[in-house]
C-alpha cells in the first residue's frame, strides 16, 4: 500500500482557502503568490505592510468608521482612486456626503470621467450599493450607506465576492461581529491621520498606524 | 370658408369638357390595347398649405403637423411625399378610378383637411393644383393658381402666365430676368431655347424641362416612422409580479424581432398591464443607448416591476415603442473584447448597470463630474445627470488647481462660521494652516466675488476651506468668514 508523502499532504491542506490559520499574516507572500488573496495597493507604505494582503483586499467589503465626515477618510482612498482610473476602471460612489469636486480629484491625479455618482433615495440605497457591488464592469464601490446593520453587510460582502468588486463602505459606528473583511478606525490629528486596525481576515494583529498628511506616494 | 373649385387648364372650359380632352382618338386607342400598356398616366395633386409655416409653432410640433397631413393623403394615394415647409405633393392617376374622378378626390381632400386645420385652429383655405408633373403642380399650387391640368401637352399653355418670381431661384437671377424685360413663363418660351441655357444657365432649363415632363423629377415619398405596438393577454388575471416576468419575455421577443427585420434599435419603452376594473398601470424606460438586446430590456423592466405596486390583477399586458434608432453594432476585437472609442472613456462595459440603475432611480440620481476653466470655485467644478452633454469641459485639472490645493467637498453653498472673542469656531476653534489665496472674479455680475481663501484645521482633525469676504454686500455689516470645503 502505497504511503503518501505527509509533507505533501499537510501543503495540500495549509494551501486550502477553507483553512484560518492565526499566524497568517505572516505568510501573506507566500499565500499571495497562489491567489488566494489578491491585494491592491493602499499608497501608504505602513498601511500595506500592517495588512495581510499587503494593501486593500480586492473582491471583498471593507468599513472605513470615522468620527465625523471629513476627517482624511477621503485621502486615505486617493491613491486607490488614481490607481484604479489610471487602469480605466471606473468607481461608483453612492450618496456621498457632498457631490465631489472635481478639480480636486483631477489635480490629484483622478480621472474624473470614470467617477460616477449615485444619489438614490434613503429607502434604495442598499439595493444600489448591491447592484453595483455584483456587477463585473464596476471596480470600486465607494458608498456612505447612513444606517446599517450586521444583516446588510453580509450581504453586501456575498455581493462583493460575485462581482469581484472592492467596496469601502464609510459610516460612523462599530458595528462588532460584522462580516466585513477589513474593518479600519480613522481619527484625523492636525499633523497625520491615526488608523487603528478593527478586523482584517486571516489577522490577529490590531495595529495602530500614524500617517502624516501627504505622505502617500 | 371651402376653397374655389378647380379651374381648368385654360381657364375657360368647366371641368367635364376638361375630362373630353383626355380621351384618345380611336387609332390611338387601338394602338394602346394591341400593346397591352393600360398604366394610368401619372397625375400629381400639390397641395399649398402657407398656414402651416407661418403661425409660430414649435419646429417639432410643426413637423408634427406636417406629418400628420401626410398620413392622413395617405388614405387617397400610394406616394405621397412633404415638400417642407408647408407643401405636399400625391400621385392621384392612379387611384383616379377607384375614387371616381378629380372632383371626388377633391371632395375627400376637403373632408379629411379642414377638421384637422380647425384642431389646430388654422384658416381652412388652402391653394392646390393637379398636373402630370409634381414640379409643375407644385408651382402652380405655390402660385396659388388652383388649377387642373390633365395632359402634358398642355403644361405650357398653363403654366405661360405664372410670373418667374414664383420659380425657385436665387434672387441675383430673378433681378437678372426682371432687368431682361422677362416677366412670366411665357417670356422665356418665346425666347430661343439655346440662347435661354447659355444667358441663364443649365440649372434653370433643367427645372424647366422638369416642369414640362421632359425631364424626369424624382420625388421622395413619405414614409411613416414604425411603430410597435403588441398586447398579450393573460389565460388568467395574474396577481404575483413575478408570474408577470414570462409573458414580458414574450413581448419583449416579438419586439426584438421587429426590430432586427427593421436594422432599429428601441430607445423607449411603455409597458401598460391593464385591470379589469380600473385604469392601467404604466411603466416608461427611457434607454442612455439603443439596444435590441433582449437579455438587456429584460433586466431594465425587471427592475422597474419589481420595484411596483400592482392595485390589482392584470389580465393583459401591452408593449408600445414609439422612438427607434438605427441599430449601429459594437466593434469587437477577435477576442470578444469590446473597442473603445476615444472619448467615451470606456464606459461601455457599465452602461448597463448604469441604465439599470436610472431605471430604476431616475436619470437625475445618476451623475457624472466635470472640470470647467472658471476661477470662481463653485463653477469650476460642476455635476451633470450621467450622458448629458456638456460645453466648455476640461478633463484636465485647471492650471491654478495644480498649484494650490482644493478640497474634495465643496458645499453646495458656503456656510457663516461662527466667531468667538475673535476666534473662528466649527466644531472646535480653527487654525490657519496656510493662506491666503485671494480670489476676485465675477465683477461684472451683481454676485461680485472677493474672497481671501486659507486652509484651517480644527482639534478634530478636519482640514477646511474657508474663506474672508472682502466687500460685504453694506458697510454695517462687519466682513464675514465662511466655510467652502473640506479636504475629507
Amino acid at each position: 500500500m502505497p504511503i503518501s508523502d505527509p509533507n505533501q499532504s499537510l501543503r495540500a491542506l495549509l494551501d486550502s482557502p477553507n483553512l484560518w490559520r492565526g499566524s497568517e499574516h505572516y505568510l501573506a507572500a507566500t499565500t499571495q503568490a497562489s491567489g488566494h488573496y489578491p491585494g491592491l495597493p493602499t499608497g501608504f507604505a505602513a498601511l500595506d505592510a500592517s495588512l495581510p494582503w499587503q494593501g486593500w483586499p480586492a473582491n471583498a467589503l471593507v468599513e472605513i468608521i470615522t468620527p465625523l465626515w471629513g476627517t482624511g477618510e477621503l485621502q486615505l482612498v486617493l491613491p486607490l482612486l488614481r490607481r484604479i482610473s489610471s487602469a480605466g476602471k471606473s468607481a461608483l460612489w453612492f450618496s456621498p456626503p457632498c457631490i465631489p469636486y472635481a478639480p480636486a480629484l483631477a489635480s490629484a491625479g483622478v480621472d474624473i470621467a470614470r467617477m460616477i455618482i449615485v444619489t438614490p433615495a434613503a429607502t434604495e440605497v442598499l439595493w444600489a450599493i448591491e447592484k453595483a457591488l455584483q456587477s463585473k464592469a464596476c471596480a470600486l464601490v465607494l458608498a456612505w450607506p447612513g444606517h446599517l446593520s450586521g444583516k446588510h453587510i453580509r450581504r453586501l460582502q456575498l455581493a462583493a465576492i460575485t462581482g469581484q468588486t472592492l467596496g469601502i463602505l464609510f459610516h460612523h459606528r462599530n458595528i462588532r461581529h460584522s462580516a466585513s473583511v477589513l474593518r479600519l478606525s480613522a481619527q484625523a490629528e492636525e499633523d497625520a491621520m491615526r488608523l487603528t486596525v478593527l478586523k482584517a481576515r486571516g489577522s490577529y494583529r490590531h495595529d495602530r498606524i500614524r500617517i502624516p498628511w501627504g505622505s502617500h506616494e | 370658408m371651402s376653397s374655389k373649385p378647380f379651374q381648368n387648364s385654360l381657364g375657360l372650359l368647366p371641368l367635364r369638357a376638361v375630362r373630353v380632352e383626355k380621351l384618345r382618338s380611336p387609332v390611338e386607342k387601338h394602338h394602346l390595347r394591341s400593346t397591352g400598356s393600360r398604366r394610368a398616366t401619372p397625375l400629381w395633386y400639390a397641395l399649398w398649405l402657407p398656414q402651416l409655416s407661418q403661425q409660430s409653432a414649435l419646429d417639432g410640433e410643426q413637423q408634427a403637423r406636417l406629418e400628420q397631413v401626410a398620413t392622413s393623403l395617405g388614405t387617397l394615394s400610394a406616394t405621397v411625399s412633404i415638400k417642407t415647409p408647408d407643401s405636399f405633393l400625391f400621385e392621384v392617376g392612379s387611384t383616379l378610378r377607384y375614387f371616381g374622378g378629380i372632383e371626388k378626390i377633391r371632395l375627400r381632400l376637403h373632408a379629411l383637411l379642414e377638421p384637422l386645420l380647425d384642431s389646430w385652429d388654422l384658416p381652412r383655405h388652402f391653394h392646390e393644383a393637379v398636373s402630370p408633373t409634381p414640379t409643375a403642380s407644385l408651382l402652380l399650387a405655390r402660385a396659388a393658381c388652383n388649377l387642373l391640368v390633365y395632359r402634358k401637352e398642355n403644361l405650357r399653355a398653363a403654366l405661360g402666365r405664372l410670373p418667374l418670381h414664383t420659380l425657385s431661384l436665387p434672387e441675383r437671377k430673378k433681378r437678372q430676368f426682371h432687368n431682361s424685360g422677362l416677366y412670366i413663363l411665357r417670356d422665356i418660351w418665346r425666347l430661343p431655347s439655346h440662347a435661354v441655357a447659355q444667358r441663364f444657365g443649365r440649372a434653370f432649363i433643367k427645372q424647366l424641362e422638369q416642369c414640362l415632363g421632359h425631364v424626369a423629377s424624382p420625388v421622395q415619398a413619405y414614409q411613416h416612422a414604425p411603430i410597435f405596438c403588441s398586447d398579450l393577454e393573460c389565460a388568467y388575471a395574474i396577481e404575483n409580479k413575478q408570474a408577470l416576468l414570462p409573458g414580458v419575455e414574450t413581448l419583449l421577443e416579438r419586439l426584438c424581432l421587429f426590430l432586427h427585420t427593421r436594422e432599429l434599435a428601441a430607445m423607449h419603452l411603455h409597458l401598460a398591464f391593464v385591470h379589469e376594473q380600473q385604469g392601467p398601470t404604466e411603466i416608461e424606460v427611457m434607454l442612455r443607448q439603443a439596444s435590441r438586446s433582449p437579455a438587456h430590456l429584460q433586466l431594465l423592466l425587471e427592475t422597474r416591476i419589481n420595484a411596483l405596486a400592482l392595485p390589482a390583477a392584470v389580465i393583459t399586458m401591452r408593449l408600445r415603442v414609439s422612438q427607434f434608432a438605427p441599430f449601429t453594432a459594437h466593434n469587437t476585437t477577435l477576442k470578444g473584447v469590446p473597442v473603445t472609442q476615444d472619448g467615451d472613456a470606456g464606459l461601455n462595459d457599465l452602461l448597463p448597470l448604469l441604465e439599470q440603475l436610472q431605471a430604476r432611480l431616475g436619470i437625475p440620481a445618476v451623475r457624472s463630474i466635470h472640470c470647467q476653466d472658471q476661477h470662481c470655485p463653485e463653477q469650476a467644478g460642476l455635476d451633470k445627470p450621467f450622458g448629458e452633454p456638456v460645453s466648455r469641459v476640461t478633463t484636465q485639472p485647471v492650471n491654478t488647481a495644480k498649484v494650490v490645493e482644493r478640497p474634495c467637498w465643496l458645499l453646495p453653498k458656503p456656510t457663516p462660521l461662527r466667531q468667538e472673542q475673535g476666534r473662528l469656531y466649527y466644531h472646535s476653534s480653527l487654525r490657519l494652516l496656510s493662506g491666503p489665496e485671494r480670489i476676485e472674479t465675477h465683477w461684472w455680475t451683481p454676485q461680485e466675488i472677493q474672497r481671501d481663501y486659507y486652509v484651517a484645521c480644527n482639534r478634530q482633525g478636519m482640514r477646511l476651506w474657508i474663506f474672508h469676504q472682502r466687500k460685504t454686500p453694506s458697510q454695517h455689516e462687519a466682513r464675514a468668514w465662511f466655510l467652502h470645503g473640506i479636504f475629507g
